[in-house]
């Protein structure tokens, strides 16, 4: 056996006619089979006068250098580079660009349209420049009022020239554009004035520019104000703000401001529905139990009914906001003495407890004390513990408290507070 | 001693104020009248007057004295105040203040003889359309006495449960104890360090 022939077999190329024919197979479906399909461009075929069309956008798209932009470049590359830029712009059809640029489907694309040329201050970091970036000392020391003059003039004079690019206007002015002017002059004289350049001087005149430049700042440049339908249809300024008229009426009924109304804690604690039968049918509406406090001593409870459920919500809110009684509290954090009181079956019993107990309640009265500001409480509900009830007794018992004045009143008696004058009055 | 007939005060004085009733009677004894007395000084009743099965004159209606003497009895204690205040033993049957003031008017209230017939007649007081004794319970029952330490009554005022009685947790409650020097308020037991039986506590 020849040591040949081996490596002849392993350079020697399989070919064709060395492999077995595949047999012919039976073709299971009607369509032709792959190879025998015939193969389309990844891109459509164009009809010519369609490429005419092309060409023209191709041209008005992707211009050819022309001579005068020929001399920019000169000045920047030399004639070998310039001759390689115009090598590889030769290389590239504009049409191909045209019609086989393709958008990117990857599941990175940007989901909006942007070329990336510019830094845009919405979506990009700003450009930001540190103490490195300052060439030469960072020293500063305070202008004196002959640098101070010297520098605000200077820097006013910047910023009319930003301004008024072509230059100030001459000759007689109309007197609108006159106030323009004198307008134009103060705001630059005042941002002159307000400028870091005037207050401080330096020896030099880069560190000097940093304290002006904005991409030395810690202080991150305002977001922009983004122009677009949507955000013109939902900004609002407070004077155009839609009034409720419902609102509108309490506040006047209150006379308070809207401010004050922020304040209070509104919280429906009993929604359900509830149905009236009537011969055409049931007319099913939402009942809602609200409370309102102002956390400081103030205490309301609201009902609203209505087929609507925003509505009725917002009915209940209003009447509880209305509804709001004082809440006498002793030291502002516990009721005086014990209370209670019965609404239907229900009884409430709530007990005034030492500082730091804490709210001991059930779900219901702990709202309420909350809402009213109470911070040490405990209560027994003994009979029946139906919702509304309870808020009702709770409320009606915190309201209608006797207060140790009064009840030394009806007495006859003189009643003196002492807690005031041991430990220096320290206790409220 | 029975609590029984003090229970039934107790419920009819509640009644009574439910009622918005300006004068109401009980029955004569002598915790009764100690009671009402101490009622009387906490300020819980206007009057407390003995008599009979009728309720006793009102003082409006009673023979008044002249406006004029009246008048001068104003202008003499403008002068000399300490005449309000009878120190001075009676000389020839009449005090100094009587020589000053002129003669006291006394009210006459018509007591029955039969002690069986006299009632404790309670005027009863209101304030801002709200009854003053609105709540009035018996601590000790009849069938069950309790007997409390000063140390107790100590606890109690200072509204903590002490010998299975709760504290005075009410604003303004006040409990009455017999004591062997009578019957008085628990706060005024605590401050003379005195126990007793507990009787009933009033808000």
């Amino acid at each position: 056996m020849s040591v040949c022939r081996p490596a002849r077999c392993l350079f020697s190329k399989a070919t064709s006619t060395a492999l077995p024919k595949p047999c012919p197979q039976r073709s299971f479906h009607a369509s032709a089979p792959r190879p025998a399909r015939k193969k389309r461009p990844h891109y459509p075929s164009i009809k010519a006068d369609d490429l005419k069309l092309l060409n023209q956008a191709a041209e008005a798209e992707y211009p050819k250098f022309d001579t005068a932009e020929i001399t920019l470049l000169e000045k920047k590359y030399t004639p070998s580079q310039i001759a390689a830029i115009k090598a590889a712009e030769s290389t590239i059809d504009a049409r191909d660009v045209l019609t086989q640029g393709q958008r990117r489907t990857d599941p990175w694309l940007l989901n909006y349209e942007d070329d990336l040329a510019q830094v845009d201050p919405v979506t990009d970091h700003p450009e930001k420049l540190g103490p490195d970036d300052i060439p030469g000392k960072k020293t500063f020391r305070l202008a004196n009022d002959v640098e101070r003059d010297e520098a605000i003039s200077r820097i006013a004079t910047e910023n009319l020239a930003k301004m008024y690019p072509e230059g100030l206007p001459e000759g007689q002015l109309d007197p609108v554009d006159e106030q323009k002017l004198q307008d134009a002059m103060e705001a630059a004289l005042s941002q002159a004035a307000l400028d870091p350049r005037a207050t401080y001087t330096s020896s030099n005149p880069a560190a000097l520019e940093a304290l002006a430049d904005p991409r030395h700042s810690i202080v991150a440049p305002d977001l922009p104000r983004v122009e677009n339908r949507m955000a013109r249809q939902t900004r609002r300024l407070s004077t155009e703000e839609e009034e409720d008229p419902r609102q509108k009426r309490l506040l006047q009924y209150l006379g308070w401001d809207k401010q004050k109304l922020r304040t209070v804690r509104v919280k429906t604690l009993v929604t359900h529905s509830v149905t009236n039968q009537t011969r055409m049918g049931k007319i099913r509406s939402l009942y809602f139990l609200t409370i309102a406090g102002n956390q400081d001593g103030l205490l309301g409870v609201g009902e609203g009914k209505s087929v609507e459920p925003e509505e009725g919500r917002k009915q209940s809110v209003m009447s509880a906001i209305r509804n709001m009684r004082p809440v006498p509290r002793y030291e502002n954090r516990t009721t005086f003495g014990d209370l209670e009181k019965k609404v239907g079956a229900t009884k409430v019993q709530l007990f005034s407890r030492p500082p730091g107990f804490g709210l001991r309640v059930q779900h219901l009265i702990f709202e309420l004390a909350r809402a009213a500001g109470l911070q040490d409480l405990s209560a027994k509900t003994p009979r029946s513990r139906n919702k509304m009830n309870v808020i009702k007794a709770t409320w009606e018992a915190l309201t209608n408290q006797k207060l140790p004045d009064e009840i030394a009143r009806a007495r006859g008696k003189k009643l003196v507070d002492v807690r005031k004058v041991y430990y220096g009055g320290s206790i409220h | 001693m029975s609590l029984v007939n003090l229970a039934h005060v107790c419920s009819h004085l509640q009644n009574a104020s439910k009622a918005r009733l300006g004068l109401t009677s009980i029955p004569v004894s002598k915790m009764h009248v100690n009671i009402a007395l101490g009622l009387q000084r906490e300020g819980f009743l206007s009057s407390v007057t003995l008599g009979g099965s009728a309720p006793p004159r009102p003082f409006l209606l009673q023979a008044q004295a002249d406006p004029e003497q009246f008048e001068k009895m104003a202008e003499t204690l403008k002068v000399e105040p300490w005449h309000a205040y009878p120190t001075e033993a009676p000389t020839k049957g009449k005090s100094n203040t009587e020589l000053a003031l002129g003669k006291e008017q006394v009210h006459e209230v018509h007591v029955p003889e039969n002690p069986a017939r006299r009632r404790l007649w309670l005027g009863l007081k209101y304030w801002q359309n709200e009854p003053v004794l609105k709540n009035m319970k018996l601590v000790s029952k009849p069938t069950r006495r309790i007997w409390l330490t000063s140390e107790d009554l100590g606890r109690i005022t200072r509204t903590r449960e002490s010998s299975y009685v709760k504290g005075l947790t009410h604003p303004g409650e006040c409990m009455f104890l017999t004591t062997d020097r009578g019957i008085l308020e628990a706060r005024e037991c605590v401050e003379r360090r005195l126990g007793g039986m507990a009787l009933c506590r009033v808000w």
